[in-house]
């Protein structure tokens, strides 16, 4: 799986006050590994906050991980990724999210949920895939040269 | 497979007399009742008194959390209610701070206030069971002043309270964060500690070893870092607060993980005992035989709990209840089927407690005391957790203690070994998990689809919305002037007790972001942990 990630920015965060972190950092390191460059925002970030940072850090995708809770607040991320113009940005979730959840988020726009279970393989196959500037080299969508931050 | 303990000693096909040379069984083991320990405190057992059988509660408005403590006292749960605060109350900063947003009454209790106690508790005894309130260091200090405030308003004799409502700072810096500072969870734990013990109280304080172990420790380290942590907190009682150590020793208690390794649980619970038994002897210089006894609760083991085929956590529930029960404890809070989709829907909570009703009544566990002493291979586990567990605690006073360790990030990085190597172990297949890396079977094929309970978020607006009226509509006058009085005293050095002046701002409803705010202000801390509100009573 290495350099199946190269070229490809990971934007990793916790959403809402959740603190366990554990997944996030597992999943981290497995990126870095596969050679995605990952920035890992850590705890206490609010949507605001996540869209900020994947403007500013120009991310090809952004990952959420969440234990069995934070839902809403991840759909209030959704609607700002959309507001704020980054619908070619994927969202990806991880954790402890029931199916009923899954669907939901799913019907909302977020593009994968990697349940208990997902093979670390599989989230690489996905975001080397599906993120931004993937799909940009397959000639799909054009990368922007600059961070298009809007306050 | 691997033959081998969780901290990686080799496990054999067989043991024999060879294998426990040496053991001494009057020095070792003793009889139940006798010192070091080992096979427990009571001659007659869970004859004498059974062990709590609780489950934790804690989801939406307080109202919603009594109404499943009733519950719960109908499905038989008599000895000891156990709550847990969601995570902005566990922050202290109350339901109507922006970060609360869409937090309030998620996976716990929205306990910023005496009000919402006084709702949770409302048609419950406060005596004649224990009183179990987790979630974070923090807000201990204010549990414990609900407590007070509601025994006072209610008339009952404080005496008579009992059960557990504060957590040592450790508590969240093992896999999990805080957002408080962790030199001011220690000065809010060890003042409330220093009041409960002055005051003669009968609550005890949680040293949380089970975060450490949830969160990918094994075995010996969770050992280790629970005699570390009872070292740590005991020493400063004794030397930073003046407390005679026999004193000291009523308050702590052991939060242990327990999990499926079912010999290996028992050994290390056998091993705690006797170690404690030793610490205190030998370094604390005990001279009750009380202060000899740790007491020790069990947590069974949530992280071993799948997403994937969940009523196969029945099964894992029910052998480590037995374990827990084998080991000997005096409380039991299960781990539920559906652990890794949300808090306990009425199915699971029944599941999980009905699991410990028939360990309790109908195994026959509970009728011997330490059943399994004598064993072979359960004495040499006993012996081999305790000898890596003394190299851990070792290593640990050589860095300065426990604080110094977490410091210099020395546990941490332990943690994260050891969970890296679990990680890999089920990659490999060395270690099996039904369900998971064994006997898997696609989501379409799963059997039995759970109900699970929603998480509680749509209620966290309007708790919000509560908590900001109610604000509003408060008698402010007597609030200003407990405020003006926390800070000042929060402004006389770590070790003047803030506890009367805590109970003073709760009695007159000052709220958690409130008082735990003035005290950081007293700190040279902002206000608002995130930064974001401001003390609206001009303090400075």
């Amino acid at each position: 799986m290495a350099g199946k990630g190269m070229g490809i920015k990971v934007l990793v965060s916790m959403i809402g006050l959740d603190s366990h972190t554990t997944g996030a950092k597992v999943v981290s390191s497995l990126l870095r590994d596969a050679g995605f460059e990952v920035v890992y925002l850590g705890i206490n970030q609010t949507p605001a906050m996540i869209v900020n940072a994947a403007i500013d850090e120009d991310v090809d995708v952004i990952g959420i991980s969440c234990h069995a809770s934070n839902f809403s607040l991840i759909e209030e991320l959704l609607d700002l990724v959309k507001k704020r113009g980054l619908t070619d940005v994927p969202v990806v979730c991880g954790g402890n999210i029931p199916p009923k959840q899954i669907a939901d988020l799913a019907a909302n726009g977020v593009a994968k949920v990697f349940p208990p279970g997902t093979s670390g393989d599989a989230i690489i196959e996905y975001l080397a895939a599906n993120a931004r500037r993937a799909k940009a080299a397959d000639g799909e969508q054009p990368a922007r040269d600059q961070p298009g931050r809007v306050r | 497979m691997k033959y081998t303990t969780d901290y990686g000693y080799e496990v054999k096909p067989v043991y024999g007399p060879a294998d426990v040379q040496g053991l001494d069984y009057a020095r070792d083991l003793g009889d139940p009742g006798q010192f070091p320990y080992t096979r427990g405190y009571y001659p007659n057992g869970y004859r004498s008194r059974m062990w709590t059988r609780r489950m934790t509660a804690g989801l939406r408005s307080s109202k919603d959390a009594n109404a499943v403590l009733k519950k719960y006292r109908a499905m038989g749960q008599t000895g000891g209610m156990c709550v847990i605060h969601d995570r902005p109350s566990s922050s202290c900063i109350d339901a109507d701070h922006p970060r609360a947003h869409g937090e309030n009454g998620v996976l716990g209790w929205p306990g910023s206030s005496l009000l919402e106690f006084e709702e949770l508790m409302e048609d419950i005894p406060l005596t004649g069971q224990s009183i179990t309130l987790l979630g974070c260091c923090a807000p201990s200090a204010l549990r414990l002043a609900y407590v007070v405030a509601l025994a006072e308003k209610r008339g009952e004799d404080l005496s008579q309270v009992h059960g557990s409502v504060t957590e040592s700072p450790f508590s969240n810096v093992f896999g999990q964060t805080d957002v408080q500072p962790f030199d001011l969870n220690m000065k809010l734990f060890l003042d409330a500690s220093e009041y409960i013990v002055r005051s003669r109280i009968r609550m005890r304080a949680g040293l949380v070893g089970q975060h450490f172990q949830e969160s990918g420790g094994n075995n010996a380290q969770a050992l280790a870092i629970e005699l570390s942590m009872l070292k740590e907190i005991c020493g400063r009682l004794v030397s930073e607060r003046g407390l005679d150590f026999d004193d000291v020793m009523r308050l702590p208690y052991q939060l242990v993980s327990v999990g499926t390794r079912f010999f290996e649980e028992i050994a290390k619970v056998r091993a705690l005992r006797r170690m404690w038994a030793r610490m205190a002897r030998e370094h604390f210089g005990a001279k009750s035989e009380k202060s000899c006894q740790l007491l020790i609760a069990v947590h069974t083991s949530g992280r071993t709990m799948t997403y994937q085929q969940p009523l196969n956590n029945i099964v894992r529930c029910a052998i480590q209840t037995l374990a827990g029960a084998v080991a000997g404890c005096t409380a039991i809070d299960n781990a539920a089927l559906d652990n890794a989709y949300a808090e306990p829907s009425p199915l699971a909570a029944r599941m999980s407690l009905n699991t410990q009703h028939i360990v309790a009544v109908e195994s026959g566990v509970a009728d011997v005391v330490d059943p399994l002493a004598g064993s072979f291979f359960v004495e040499r586990l006993t012996n081999e957790v305790e000898e890596a567990a003394y190299r851990i605690l070792e290593e640990i006073d050589a860095l300065g203690g426990l604080v110094a360790a977490i410091e210099k990030d020395r546990i941490e990085a332990m943690m994260e070994e050891e969970s890296s190597i679990k990680f890999r172990e089920v990659r490999n297949g060395e270690r099996l998990i039904v369900g998971v890396n064994h006997l898997a079977v696609p989501p379409e094929e799963e059997m039995f689809e759970i109900p699970v309970q929603e998480s509680g978020a749509g209620d966290s607006e309007a708790i919000a919305r509560r908590m900001a009226q109610w604000k509003r509509n408060r008698d402010l006058a007597p609030i200003k002037a407990s405020l003006q009085r926390l800070h000042a005293d929060a402004r006389k050095g770590d070790r003047f007790n803030l506890m009367p002046a805590i109970i003073d701002a709760v009695k007159v409803y000052a709220t958690a972001g409130e008082i735990v705010g003035v005290i950081r202000m007293a700190r040279g801390l902002h206000y608002d942990p995130f930064g974001t509100i401001e003390c609206p009573y001009g303090l400075g």
